[in-house]
């Protein structure tokens, strides 16, 4: 009954490490009749997309070696303030990422029926942070801001007219102009064609005579990890024009969501529970410590000492090394992340966005280059996205909030620190009690490993949008993996028993 | 079995999550599929394919639809992961009698779950294989297997006996059985004590919860418009 060994079975497939493309590619494969062997080196599900309790997380730091990533426990003392719940209550996504309704991803989890056991919540609004311009940095050097305030981003035409004082009647005239153009705006190239390469923000101002303080708003929604004068008109238009195209698509008010419990994370688990439903088997904590290729097979040694077969290997650049850390990178390279779990549920983040739309489990606050004052040469925006406990990741009357800037360390934790606490200035300052700084390494895009051996990028890339082109990469190998071109990829029928439809059907 | 009462007027009914787990081959997989199809296959082969199974569970003020997953395997080389855990009501921690290691490896599986489940999760820890034991040696119930007693091992097989493993039970405060898969000794009453034994308060599903509403709302459907998922969660009533 004990199903053979690894070593005496011929795999038809050994997957390594369980981030988002390897899981997916697991739920891919579920119903093909291949053996799949899928390993981890690491103790948990999703390498750079794991979600984390606090007890993980400090286990994960410390085995950062060389980074800078860190910890800091900030409880307060006090006894009837807001304190650190126990560590499993929280659940920290170490890639956190916005999936639009319109991304091919939603898609895939329909019709592969993964969705199922996904609970998927939707992002609320999007504010842009203004920083008031007189302020001085304090003495210790770094920028104090008191002044500071929020403004939500319109994207409709009932938030531009409802919108508060920011913005002026003829303003809002401009802006629902622009907002029009954008929603077309693929019809309308004459209009920016001359300028694709130059900054969006040099065509709004030209085009639509936009004041700054209404292109910051326009800037905010194109969600780019990078700076305002980098970010092209060709580059922006279809990324806002995404954003406008997806609100109502699954409901009303929203253009985005996130998956409960730990975001990508827990797509990662259902792929590999998919995998395992079909037959796959699993093992965490097994890396694999040597390749060798003879003829049309690979021998792998893993690190729990078994010795197995494999036509292919399907693999990323970090599951492949013993190393259990993150690539050694130029730390110049990197860019900064920081989680801030914070004893408050932050209620003003989180207005209902319109009738009849579902509680928003998160926001985005947009932080434009150059807010601060003592910002000297070379300004960085930071992009915060902030989780109530809707979603599972935290206690009630706490959120979390997700933060990460291009700027590399040690300026980017400084930056990140700032802007958590300046937003936290504009909503009654409630403490944050517990942090971690981490580098994150975009994922590159590997080079081919040669016969039998497939490579996915070891993670996401800096966007904090999830990328579409994740699935392309994965149905290619998985087309290479089981021969068939004209396959439907991720179009699978309801397993017995887990249609939920039978629901009134008497057994 | 534990076939769903039918006629008179419809009782509350809610859903509950109850997972699968102990060492490989000890039958969890049997004791579902006799729970839910009232079958039993000799020398079933390790899961594949069966991921999630549901069945009715009627008691006198209220009906349980159990959603019972199966391990798919993932325990094998003990890589459940999180997702396996959530918001699981009850889990099932089965043992087979006739191997003492599964018994350990049960509380084991025990400790995890008061590591990863949520707090109120009830646990039953069940004896499985008790067709192979002689009566004598189970002093509860065990009348019927003795009827049935045509397997071709004179001698007692069991190696756990009954009161180790209640003490066990009892000082974790587990619902304890032995059961039959094979024979359906047992089988049901498990399900039932479960069903029981979950409090009111933990139903998530029962209609005109204002909690189990609270929790729907920040939902997402993600294939509205797609199929008919939309109208079930519009008639939640």
């Amino acid at each position: 009954m004990q199903a053979e060994s690894l070593n005496d079975t011929d795999w038809d497939i050994v997957i390594a490490g369980t981030g988002l493309y390897q899981s997916l590619l697991a739920l891919a494969l579920s119903r093909s009749d291949k053996k799949v062997l899928h390993l981890d080196k690491n103790s948990y599900y999703g390498e750079a997309e794991a979600a984390f309790s606090l007890q993980e997380a400090e286990e994960w730091v410390k085995e950062q070696n060389n980074s800078s990533a860190s910890i800091e426990n900030l409880s307060p003392s006090e006894e009837d303030g807001p304190k650190l719940s126990f560590p499993r209550a929280y659940s920290l996504a170490l890639a956190p990422q916005l999936i639009y309704t319109s991304s091919k991803l939603i898609e895939c989890l329909v019709t592969s029926k993964a969705f199922r056991q996904l609970e998927f919540q939707a992002m609320g609004s999007w504010w842009l942070y203004s920083a008031s311009k007189d302020s001085e940095p304090d003495s210790s050097g770094t920028p104090a801001e008191a002044s500071g305030n929020l403004v939500r981003i319109p994207t409709n035409r009932e938030d531009v007219a409802f919108s508060d004082s920011t913005i002026d009647l003829r303003s809002k005239r401009s802006v629902m102009k622009v907002l029009r153009f954008i929603m077309d705006y693929d019809n309308q190239e004459e209009l920016w064609e001359g300028y694709k390469e130059r900054p969006f923000a040099e065509f709004l101002t030209n085009h639509f005579k936009l004041p700054p303080t209404l292109v910051d708003l326009f800037l905010a929604l194109t969600f780019s990890p990078t700076c305002s004068s980098q970010t092209t008109t060709a580059f922006a238009l279809p990324r806002i024009s995404r954003h406008l195209r997806s609100i109502g698509r699954l409901g009303p008010g929203f253009s985005s969501v996130i998956p409960k419990w730990g975001g990508l994370a827990e797509v990662s688990q259902v792929g590999c529970r998919a995998g395992a439903v079909g037959g796959a088997v699993y093992m965490l904590g097994s890396g694999i410590s040597k390749t060798e290729s003879i003829d049309d097979s690979t021998t792998l040694h893993l690190t729990s000492g078994d010795i197995v077969r494999t036509k292919h290997l399907v693999a990323n650049p970090v599951s492949l090394s013993s190393n259990s850390s993150q690539p050694s990178q130029n730390s110049s390279e990197g860019t900064s992340r920081s989680i801030s779990i914070v004893g408050s549920s932050l209620p003003a983040l989180f207005p209902q966005l319109t009738e009849g739309a579902p509680i928003p489990a998160g926001a985005v606050v947009i932080r434009p280059a150059g807010s601060f004052p003592s910002e000297t040469s070379d300004p960085a925006p930071v992009q915060l996205i902030i989780h109530s406990s809707e979603t599972g990741e935290c206690p009630k009357n706490q959120c979390i909030i997700y933060a990460s800037t291009p700027a590399s360390a040690p300026a980017g934790p400084s930056l990140l620190d700032a802007a958590v606490n300046a937003l936290l200035a504009c909503i009654d300052n409630p403490p944050v009690l517990w942090r971690m700084h981490y580098p994150f390494v975009p994922a590159r895009i590997p080079s081919d490993a040669g016969d039998g051996v497939h490579l996915f990028p070891a993670g996401m890339s800096a966007d904090l949008v999830f990328d579409d082109t994740i699935l392309d990469r994965v149905e290619t190998i998985w087309r290479a993996l089981v021969g068939d071109t004209n396959a439907a990829f991720l179009v699978f029928e309801d397993r017995e028993g887990q249609a939920e439809d039978e629901e009134d059907e008497y057994l | 079995m534990a076939d769903a009462s039918q006629g008179s007027a419809p009782k509350p009914s809610s859903s509950v999550k109850l997972v699968l787990l102990g060492e490989a081959a000890v039958g969890k997989s049997s004791l579902v599929m006799r729970f839910v199809n009232n079958d039993f296959q000799e020398n079933k082969e390790p899961t594949i394919g069966a991921a999630f199974l549901t069945q009715k569970c009627p008691l006198p003020t209220r009906t349980i639809k159990f959603e019972i997953w199966d391990t798919a395997g993932q325990e094998r080389f003990a890589s459940l992961a999180p997702m396996y855990y959530r918001n699981a009501s009850a889990a099932l921690v089965v043992y087979d009698i006739t191997k003492p290691s599964s018994l350990t490896k049960a509380q084991h599986w025990v400790a995890e779950l008061q590591r990863q489940a949520s707090p109120g999760i009830v646990i039953a820890l069940v004896g499985n294989k008790l067709d192979l034991a002689t009566p004598s040696t189970s002093p509860e119930g065990a009348d019927e297997a003795a009827e049935d007693e045509n397997d071709d091992d004179e001698a007692d097989a069991r190696k756990v006996p009954t009161k180790t493993a209640k003490a066990y039970a009892d000082e974790d405060g587990l619902l304890f059985f032995e059961t039959s898969a094979k024979t359906g000794e047992n089988v049901a009453e498990v399900f039932t004590a479960i069903a029981n034994a979950i409090p009111e308060t933990q139903l998530k599903g029962t209609r005109g919860s204002a909690a189990a509403r609270a929790q729907e709302e920040s939902r997402v459907n993600l294939s509205a418009g797609r199929d008919t998922m939309g109208a079930k969660e519009g008639c939640a009533c």
